[in-house]
């Protein structure tokens, strides 16, 4: 049997028994609903769903272009740059240990409990990674590219579009893979813990009150969400990397990074 | 391997491609020290000669190609391709191969090709016929389609050479360029290397470890030797062309051949 097929099989499998075991009353409905019971619940209240993914996604985007936009910025800038890539990295490496999330209280009562907080919150846990894997991207060019473009007379500028850029795509992009993952924890998370609004907040208020199905409604709007975020990264990665296989230096260098890197929630 | 017999060598009497190094001098500074790498190094090579630089390591032979590249300034002394010196990469006098692995991944063979060219704007369709003409040249023609990753390693310097060629410099150098090959394929593509300077009439500058590659490959061999690097010995190769495999073992192939070792193992 193929790998996907049996993928497929398996989600299927999942899925049944989601919906098997509660009916057979092998599971207490309170623990989990039958996902059928959770989707008529969504459902029936697929405006305030609505509206609370349209927040969600609001600060989910906000953040992945501040996180992803600032942290291939800097990483590229830092990567390039020797000091300031010894004097930054060890501590972007031990702050990236940190589980940041203790300081989300703290950004609330800077920032508020409306979005501000989570945007600022999910930007700084998903620009960490991505920094981290863009200069990893960067210093991993293999200088003899770099010689060869300057032999055959390329501009520092030809050398930065032409090189650089299309040499750091793969690190970039599993970068970027786990930035927007931690993009979604962070703005689900902050909003479970302080809110008024949002996925999280409704899962959270939910939960308070014994709604499992509403609870797990939530749930698989999260859930759909990663799912979305993780084709479009293996889209891009498809369009663009079709080289990746090509180089086991970089094939390394990218497993490192998402072998290295884990959500410190 | 087959003796290549019908390649008729070019050897136009007037020709750019003549190389003059003028009492070159490379000195490195590190942390307070002064590495001399070169010193007093004058060296004159003719149109369309092919000179192979061998030493120990460490004797400053692919510094003195990094230069004559322009990638790398003297300390002191000049360096004259065609008549004029060069300072920075020119490559339209100049091409370079390295070694392997300096194709660019995400590219395929004949955009490789094409890269100096797309580099000074110049439009697809002539870029893609010159690309097609230099992978013809090399041998590989149909393969141009390919990602280096689909290349074995002779195919990919076979690309690079092919990119060295492309804008027809008179000068093409090369350092190392068959370091990373098994013997078999370093050995065809010895002669591969051969047949296309036949057919060119380039310069080459040629720096190789190998001994035996040195004086198969070799109009003239120069010796150098290391700390600071200086040049020792400037060897003609008598040897007719076109080479075949059974000079190896004759007696002229052995004495040159003997003579260079001698000269690295003192210095080394």
């Amino acid at each position: 049997m193929k790998a996907s097929t049996l993928r497929w099989l398996i989600v299927s499998i999942l899925i049944a028994l989601w919906e098997i075991l509660p009916r057979a009353g092998l599971i207490p409905e309170l623990f989990l609903p039958p996902l059928s019971v959770t989707l008529i619940a969504g459902f029936a209240d697929a405006g305030e769903y609505g509206q609370a993914l349209l927040v969600t996604l609001y600060e989910v985007g906000l953040s992945m272009l501040f996180a992803c936009g600032g942290g291939i910025l800097l990483g590229a800038v830092i990567g390039s740059l020797p000091r300031p890539r010894v004097l930054i990295m060890p501590m972007v490496s031990s702050l990236y240990a940190v589980p940041l999330v203790i300081l989300y209280p703290v950004f609330t009562v800077w920032l508020g409990i409306g979005p501000e907080s989570k945007i600022a919150f999910a930007s700084i846990y998903g620009f960490l990674p991505t920094m981290l894997a863009t200069a990893a991207g960067i210093q991993t060019i293999d200088p003899q590219l770099l010689l060869a473009a300057r032999s055959m007379g390329a501009t520092l500028s030809q050398r930065l579009v032409r090189v650089i850029l299309p040499a750091a795509i793969p690190t970039v992009l599993s970068g970027l893979r786990v930035g927007g993952a931690l993009v979604i924890v962070g703005v689900v998370v902050s909003e479970m813990l302080i809110s008024s609004a949002g996925i999280g907040y409704l899962i959270s208020r939910y939960r308070t009150i014994l709604d499992s199905p509403h609870v797990f409604a939530g749930v698989l709007l999260v859930l759909a969400m990663a799912v979305a975020f993780n084709a479009a990264i293996r889209w891009i990665e498809r369009k663009c990397a079709i080289w990746q296989t090509g180089t086991r230096g970089a094939q390394a260098a990218a497993d490192d990074i998402s072998g290295a890197i884990q959500p410190a929630t | 391997m087959q003796p290549l017999a019908n390649v008729t060598p070019l050897r136009p009497a007037q020709r750019a491609g003549a190389i003059e190094i003028r009492d070159v001098g490379q000195v490195f500074r590190t942390a307070g020290a002064e590495v001399v790498a070169l010193s007093q190094v004058s060296l004159e090579i003719k149109p369309g000669r092919f000179v192979v630089l061998v030493g120990p390591s460490g004797c400053g032979k692919s510094t003195l190609l990094m230069m004559l590249a322009g990638l790398r300034e003297p300390t002191s002394g000049s360096i004259l391709i065609n008549g004029t010196p060069i300072t920075k990469p020119d490559p339209d006098r100049v091409g370079v191969v390295f070694q392997e692995a300096s194709l660019f991944p995400w590219l395929t063979a004949e955009e490789n090709v094409e890269f100096p060219l797309a580099l000074r704007g110049i439009a697809k369709a002539e870029r893609r016929a010159k690309a097609e003409e230099a992978l013809k040249l090399v041998g590989l023609e149909g393969f141009g389609k390919r990602h280096p990753h689909e290349l074995s390693g002779g195919m990919k310097q076979r690309v690079s050479i092919a990119r060295g060629l492309v804008q027809d410099p008179p000068v093409l150098l090369m350092d190392e360029p068959f370091a990373a090959l098994d013997e078999q394929t370093r050995m065809t593509m010895g002669d591969e290397l051969l047949r296309i300077w036949a057919a060119t009439g380039k310069t080459i500058v040629f720096v190789t470890h190998s001994l035996t590659e040195a004086v198969y490959l070799a109009d003239e061999v120069v010796v150098m030797s290391a700390r600071p690097g200086r040049i020792v010995d400037h060897l003609q190769v008598s040897l007719p062309r076109p080479r075949t495999y059974e000079m190896l073992s004759g007696d002229v192939f052995g004495s040159l051949r003997d003579r260079i070792w001698r000269h690295i193992r003192k210095s080394a």
